[in-house]
């Protein structure tokens, strides 16, 4: 049985109580590894993956050498509404990262979460599809960390992205570990079956690479796994709409596009009629496709990687 | 205190219905508050209810649900926030249904009594002055009466919704009124324990706790007697009175700005005696949408 740890416990105004909880895997003086899920409450999928992840563990707990810690929803009021924010406080956990001890719950939760993660030899955080986006299973690490790009090609997904932190970065949970791997992919808000599976392998698979899980009792074969490229922030293209209106998406999720092929096309709402046909910018593939309709002009559309 | 309902829910601790019942016999008399998870002031008072009813020995029973939406609560959200579903707009409820259903089902089941009273406040964006309403005729308009709140509105039958608790009631062939008072999402002390004493008023009025005095009510009007000022234009309302305000006829309101450049648009002025009884508190506005509601007073 896995050892039960609630990280924080928070009183509401009603009386009811609410917990952020880590399940801990395996022991010894090994690697540990932890696996974080949940951090807005509109990525399912990553809530899913920890758990599976957790089941398997469980079952082949005794070849372990060394500790996996899943925190399988680290905002659960948010997931249970499905809400990417932290509710009645209205705030994005993702922005308040290392969070402050003494602070409003979601810092606290920050506070606790990063207190408890801190010293792990490897960070993953599980993520969904952004909202109104479907895209392919991609890793993002940091740039510049050889290491963590290296390991994220265990990954079994299409792409990694080695990231430039942006402004937001520094107060993200995954930028307070230098050599955190951000797998996500599937779609915005709603969870995927293949993308699912392959993010639970991939996740073990990060297990072996770190000597952790044997890879005899890995449930795949490695020659089963994806070979992901390795890209930069200058090979992966923001398509971005140039008038207002209804998007209509067109292509295959990670298929091949040609420069000036179709990714969609955009609609006036009243009339219908054509208004801007949206072009791929690069020869690439299609790595995530907006899904929700309605756009204004500079909305991004599609991202295109150039591998 | 028990818990008549409960549910378990996906992270934090299960969903429980609460209810405080004090004395026994005859008469009965339910009262619930917190349908609607951010109208606090109707939580306040009865609450207070709750904290006078301790100190005396009813003769009869009083049932008391002082806050039935409590995760709505926890967020300041009027309804139930996991599929935002409003439960006073799912009576009779079911018993196999959804959660919200459940939770309306529990609650009529559990607040069985000869009268009923739906204890709200009003919209985030409007403050009310304590008042009961609902279409009432005969036993029920005595009761209403009894309660001496600022206003009693004698309100067409049209706006009491089949699935809201209040017509739930009634169809069960229970005496039911609707007391309304204050502003959501705010606590208002003064209005909450004028309407404490009318529910007092009620459970004095039955013989259940001694007399509270006679009834302080300003306006008892039927909707002609209603005077509802709607905004003529989008724009920034300013008001130039407080709900309570007894106002003559001419008497500025309030008025309607550009909110950029501060042009005034219009104004907004009372046609005859009364007293101000709603009162727009968010001053953006559409067209069309409610400012100011006097009630008709006599001198």
């Amino acid at each position: 049985m896995p050892e039960l740890k609630s990280l924080i416990e928070m009183e509401l105004p009603s009386g009811d109580q609410v917990s952020v909880f880590r399940r801990r895997y395996g022991g010894g003086a090994g690697p540990r590894v932890a696996v974080v899920a949940g951090i807005r409450g509109d990525a399912p999928e990553g809530i899913r993956v920890a758990h599976q992840v957790a089941s398997f563990l469980a079952d082949v707990e005794d070849q372990l050498t060394g500790i996996v810690d899943i925190y399988p929803c680290a905002n659960p009021l948010a997931a249970e509404q499905g809400s990417r924010r932290w509710p009645f406080f209205d705030v994005d956990l993702n922005r308040l990262f290392p969070g402050r001890i003494h602070g409003h719950p979601p810092d606290r939760t920050a506070h606790a979460l990063c207190a408890d993660v801190r010293g792990a030899d490897l960070v993953v955080e599980l993520r969904g599809a952004r909202p109104s986006f479907r895209e392919a299973p991609q890793a993002h690490v940091r740039v510049k960390n050889l290491d963590a790009a290296e390991l994220a090609q265990s990954a079994n997904v299409s792409v990694v992205w080695q990231r430039t932190p942006g402004p937001a970065a520094p107060s993200t949970f995954a930028h307070q570990f230098s050599g955190s791997i951000v797998l996500e992919g599937g779609s915005g808000n709603r969870l995927t079956e293949s993308v699912g599976r392959d993010l639970r392998d991939g996740v073990l698979n990060l297990l072996a690479a770190k000597g952790i899980l044997p890879e005899g009792a890995l449930p795949f074969h490695w020659a089963a796994l994806q070979r992901p490229v390795l890209v930069t922030d200058a090979q992966v293209f923001r398509v971005r709409t140039e008038s207002s209106g209804l998007f209509l998406p067109a292509g295959e999720l990670w298929g091949e596009v040609k420069e000036g092929e179709p990714l969609g096309e955009i609609i006036e709402p009243t009339t219908g009629d054509l208004v801007q046909s949206v072009l791929s910018p690069v020869s690439g593939r299609l790595l995530a496709i907006r899904e929700q309709p309605a756009v204004f002009l500079g909305t991004m559309v599609a991202r295109v990687v150039v591998v | 205190m028990s818990v008549v309902f409960r549910i378990d829910s996906p992270y934090r601790s299960p969903y429980e219905l609460h209810r405080l019942t004090f004395g026994s016999g005859s008469p009965s008399v339910a009262i619930v508050a917190g349908l609607h998870g951010n109208e606090l002031n109707a939580i306040h008072a009865v609450n207070m209810l709750v904290s006078a009813l301790r100190v005396q020995r009813p003769r009869g029973t009083v049932h008391l649900f002082p806050l039935v939406n409590t995760f709505g609560a926890d967020e300041a959200r009027k309804r139930w926030p996991f599929d935002d579903q409003d439960i006073n707009r799912a009576f009779p409820g079911d018993p196999s249904g959804t959660a919200v259903q459940r939770i309306a089902y529990a609650l009529l089941e559990a607040s069985q009594a000869d009268i009923c009273v739906d204890v709200h406040s009003g919209a985030p964006h409007v403050r009310e002055l304590p008042q009961v309403r609902a279409p009432m005729s005969g036993e029920e308009l005595e009761l209403a009466r009894a309660m001496g709140l600022p206003v009693v509105w004698r309100r067409p039958g049209a706006r009491l919704e089949a699935t809201g608790l209040v017509g739930a009631w009634r169809e069960k062939g229970r005496s039911a009124l609707h007391v309304v008072g204050g502003r959501g999402l705010t606590l208002d002390s003064r209005l909450s324990t004028i309407m404490a004493s009318g529910l007092s008023g009620l459970l004095s009025h039955l013989g259940i706790v001694p007399s509270m005095g006679p009834p302080k009510t300003i306006a008892d009007v039927a909707h002609a007697d209603i005077e509802t000022h709607r905004a003529p234009c989008g724009g920034f309302f300013v008001s130039e009175v407080r709900v309570g305000d007894i106002v003559g006829a001419g008497h500025l309101l309030g008025y309607l700005q550009a909110p950029v450049g501060g042009e005034r648009l219009g104004e907004v002025r009372a046609l005859r005696r009364g007293v101000v009884m709603t009162l727009r508190a968010n001053p953006l506005v559409h067209a069309a949408e409610l400012l100011v509601r006097v009630a008709r007073q006599e001198r």
